[in-house]
């Protein structure tokens, strides 16, 4: 028996009911708002994206470019829903391992030819395929589909993946794994579809602006790497219509103080605000610089393996440094744009996560001081026998100003003796992946909007997991929740065993902290993967 | 003459080769790789990349392929982080912005430095002279790292009149504050070691021989005076050319030009390999160049030196 997934019909009628004259008169078609002549929208990226090819894209500004010049299988909404994008939906089998895609037959690529099931194959096959040696091969992996790990470990060829052209509009996806989240995954770049024939004839050198044929919502017109690159409406795209913005412009500003000034020169409607700005920007323009939460956690690793010091073993010296570190400190006075304390490793933010109830997040400051005190005299340190060891950050100005203060406050409660040692990145995650630590900042944000993204990072065969934790009890659990009906019992007992454990100390949860001009409607402020789309963006008329 | 020119050559050669081994190994000496990445990737995938970049290679096969690759068809290899470009595209692209920005900043720091430099001297101990001194000594004082943002703030924020970065296609408005910004510190130099220089040769035996011709001031110092006291200011001037380029690193990070700075500084934190040391070849190729045309300006200046 299969299941029909009722999938936004309505959102699609509504919408196309909704087009028609009211561009022409210049207000927005639902909420009425009279729209600017210019639209043309302008945001600051920090480096140059590394590419544009959807198989082979791994950095955010670049996935924000692919998410705009392509169109998967689904979409996201301005809360993070899905919406059908080149599918009008899907089935899905009994046992969950077969998926069903219904491609939508009027969806056409920019030079016309129509988008069809086996652009999809193409993509998919293309993205595990060795030869194509992509960095995010792991994605196809992760998505559980059939052959896939055989077929990165090249033992296998590409055509065995798990994705077959049924005919040209019905996509069947074979999975290994029930995976109650993969109609998400079908909203990252890495399964956008890519067109062969132009692959082919240009080789790598496809993505070009002069050679690219796309299928989203707009096509790449300019590009100067290093300084910007614009993309314009596709008049080809299934949905031009309902499209607003005309243009979008990405400048590639490295300083963030620089990229603010421009901002508000007004060369751009958005930028990111420097850290320890949001209370003077948010005060002097209330309207524009906002902050809301985002996927992201920060965080301090123990290093527990061999290497790791001898004291950090000793599960009451983790607690007494975790409990030692006054959060509110750290995100009121020098961050302060709206970051969220942090007690649990997965962020609150996540959705179909509640956080559980853990001890250090009840108490007062001056009780958790109190305890760390106890719990660190316990294991047999104090003031004649103080606790040292040495903290290793990337090179980075924030980084630092939270490290100098953890240490400070390590050192007036606790009386431990705090080395700090800052390295470049690169050199930085060489010597954390080679457990050339003891104490190292760490930070990661989720690929998809499920607490397992951050969870999975402490599993014991995890290729993240730095400080080389390990508990059996939290493998089983995370290894119970891939296939679990209700996850939320599994994800919570992993969090309330990591905060018996303290293999990390979570320290806070990003918030996005953006100046953003007024004149921008439908931001998705709500989407907490900040998976934003220029084709649901409005500019409103001043 | 021309056989100098040969022999210069001749030296660069192993020069610029010597660059190239000792780059390459110091690169590959630097913890991490280009794809080292906080996501570390699964072993079968890494060594799929590495395969295709031929980094699964012993070192020094990695650098005779690199060499012969250079030699026989000038390619020098692919960009590790830029999928659809390569080394040579990423130079023709980024070089003629950081040329466009690095000449104009050398007419500009020359022709003011000089000019300040001379009116200080012809007018010694005047008001003319103080002033230019202060200003040559005030430009000293203002590197490109705090006139960035002195431009931009005031330019930009302030004034509302220049676009506070970017290149679009080279237009004059996004020219002015990166020039000025690069040119400004050079100015100061350029105009005390003009000064000082004219000052010294126009007490010269030589000069006072030809005012006691009768020649005009004017004849004096434009006919006699000007070649010798250029001569150090040319020396100086040949590595100033070769700073403005390289030292664009900072304007074309701060102004985001699109300007090689940026691609040169990106390679080496991202151990993007290739371009790391294509930029430095071609650096490297610049100043050995610009060295070899300042010491053949010297014979042009100069009558006792021939080559």
């Amino acid at each position: 028996m299969k299941q029909m997934t009722k999938l936004m019909l309505t959102t699609v009628l509504s919408a196309s009911v909704m087009t028609g004259a009211s561009f022409a008169a210049g207000t927005h078609p639902t909420t009425g708002e009279p729209l600017a002549d210019d639209q043309t929208f302008t945001y600051r990226v920090l480096d140059e994206h590394s590419s544009v090819d959807p198989q082979v894209v791994e950095d955010v500004s670049g996935s924000e470019i692919v998410r705009d010049l392509f169109e998967g299988l689904m979409n996201q909404d301005e809360n993070g829903e899905l919406v059908p994008g080149v599918a009008t939906g899907y089935d899905v089998s009994e046992d969950k391992l077969t998926y069903t895609f219904h491609l939508r037959p009027e969806a056409v690529w920019s030079n016309g030819d129509p988008v069809v099931a086996g652009d999809f194959v193409f993509a998919w096959r293309r993205a595990a395929d060795p030869a194509l040696a992509s960095p995010y091969q792991w994605f196809i992996e992760l998505m559980s589909l059939e052959n896939a790990s055989e077929i990165v470990a090249g033992d296998m060829a590409p055509e065995e993946l798990g994705v077959t052209a049924v005919d040209d509009h019905t996509l069947e996806v074979k999975l290994t794994a029930p995976l109650p989240y993969f109609p998400y995954m079908t909203t990252h770049a890495t399964t956008f579809p890519s067109p062969q024939k132009v692959i082919e004839e240009f080789g790598e050198e496809w993505t070009r602006p002069e050679n690219i044929v796309s299928n989203g919502a707009y096509i790449l017109t300019e590009h100067l790497p290093n300084e910007r690159s614009v993309r314009e409406r596709n008049e080809m795209y299934w949905d031009n219509e309902n499209t607003i913005i005309d243009k979008v412009v990405a400048l590639v500003i490295n300083d963030e103080n620089v990229a603010l000034t421009r901002y508000l020169a007004g060369e751009l409607d958005r930028t990111e605000v420097p850290a320890g700005q949001y209370p003077r920007l948010h005060e002097e323009y209330p309207d524009e610089a906002i902050s809301f939460p985002r996927l992201c956690n920060y965080y301090y690793t123990f290093n527990l393996s061999d290497s790791g010091p001898e004291a950090f073993k000793d599960v009451n010296v983790r607690k007494a440094l975790a409990l030692a570190v006054d959060r509110k400190i750290i995100v009121e006075n020098i961050l302060a744009g709206g970051q969220p304390e942090a007690y649990t490793f997965t962020p609150e933010a996540v959705a179909g996560f509640t956080p559980p109830t853990v001890p250090m997040a009840e108490m007062t400051q001056a009780d958790r001081d109190a305890m760390a005190t106890e719990l660190l005299a316990e294991a047999g340190y104090g003031s004649d026998n103080p606790l040292s060891f040495s903290l290793v950050y990337n090179t980075s100005e924030a980084h630092e100003k939270i490290a100098v203060a953890l240490s400070q406050m390590w050192k007036q409660k606790l009386g431990a003796e705090v080395e700090l040692a800052n390295m470049e990145w690169k050199v930085f995650l060489e010597e954390r992946g080679n457990q050339n630590f003891e104490l190292a900042r760490g930070a990661w944000c989720g690929d998809y909007n499920e607490a397992s993204t951050f969870l999975d990072l402490l599993d014991s065969q995890s290729g993240y997991n730095d400080g080389k934790y390990s508990n059996e009890e939290y493998d089983s659990l995370l290894e119970a929740a891939k296939t679990a009906e209700d996850t939320t019992p599994l994800y919570t007992s992993a969090e309330q065993i990591l905060a018996e454990e303290m293999p990390v100390i979570p320290i806070y949860h990003y918030a996005g902290v953006y100046m953003m001009d007024s004149d921008v409607g439908n931001w998705p402020v709500n989407n907490v993967e900040q998976n934003w789309y220029s084709k649901n963006l409005y500019k409103i008329a001043e | 003459m021309f056989a100098y020119i040969i022999r210069r050559v001749m030296v660069a050669v192993p020069t610029l080769l010597l660059l190239i081994v000792a780059s390459f190994f110091l690169m590959h000496l630097a913890p991490g790789g280009p794809f080292t990445s906080e996501r570390p990737l699964p072993p079968a995938v890494l060594a799929n990349i590495e395969a295709r970049y031929g980094l699964d290679q012993p070192l020094l096969v990695q650098l005779w392929d690199y060499m012969t690759n250079i030699i026989l068809h000038f390619d020098f290899g692919p960009s590790f982080k830029f999928k659809d470009r390569d080394v040579n595209d990423i130079i023709a692209q980024g070089f003629p912005i950081s040329l466009t920005y690095g000449s104009l900043s050398f007419l500009v720091a020359t022709i003011a430095g000089i000019s300040l430099g001379i009116a200080a001297a012809i007018k010694h101990n005047s008001w003319i002279d103080y002033t230019a001194v202060s200003l040559g000594i005030a430009a000293q004082a203002l590197p490109n790292f705090i006139m960035g943002p002195i431009l931009i703030l005031t330019f930009t924020l302030w004034l509302g009149l220049l676009p506070g970065g970017g290149w679009n296609g080279g237009q004059w408005q996004y020219l002015i504050m990166p020039v000025i910004a690069l040119a400004t510190s050079y100015i100061g130099n350029i105009t005390r070691i003009t000064r000082s220089s004219m000052l010294e040769v126009m007490n010269s035996n030589f000069i006072r021989t030809a005012r006691a011709k009768g020649l005009p001031q004017r004849t004096v110092i434009w006919r006699h005076a000007m070649k010798p006291t250029l001569l150090p200011v040319i020396s100086y001037l040949g590595p100033v050319f070769v700073y403005v380029l390289t030292g664009s690193v900072f304007v074309d990070l701060y102004f985001s030009t699109g300007g090689l700075g940026q691609s040169y500084v990106n390679s080496a934190l991202t151990r993007d390999y290739a371009v790391l040391l294509g930029v430095t070849i071609l650096y490297g190729a610049l100043t050995i160049f610009v060295n070899l045309l300042t010491d053949l300006a010297y014979a042009w200046f100069d009558p006792k030196i021939r080559y």
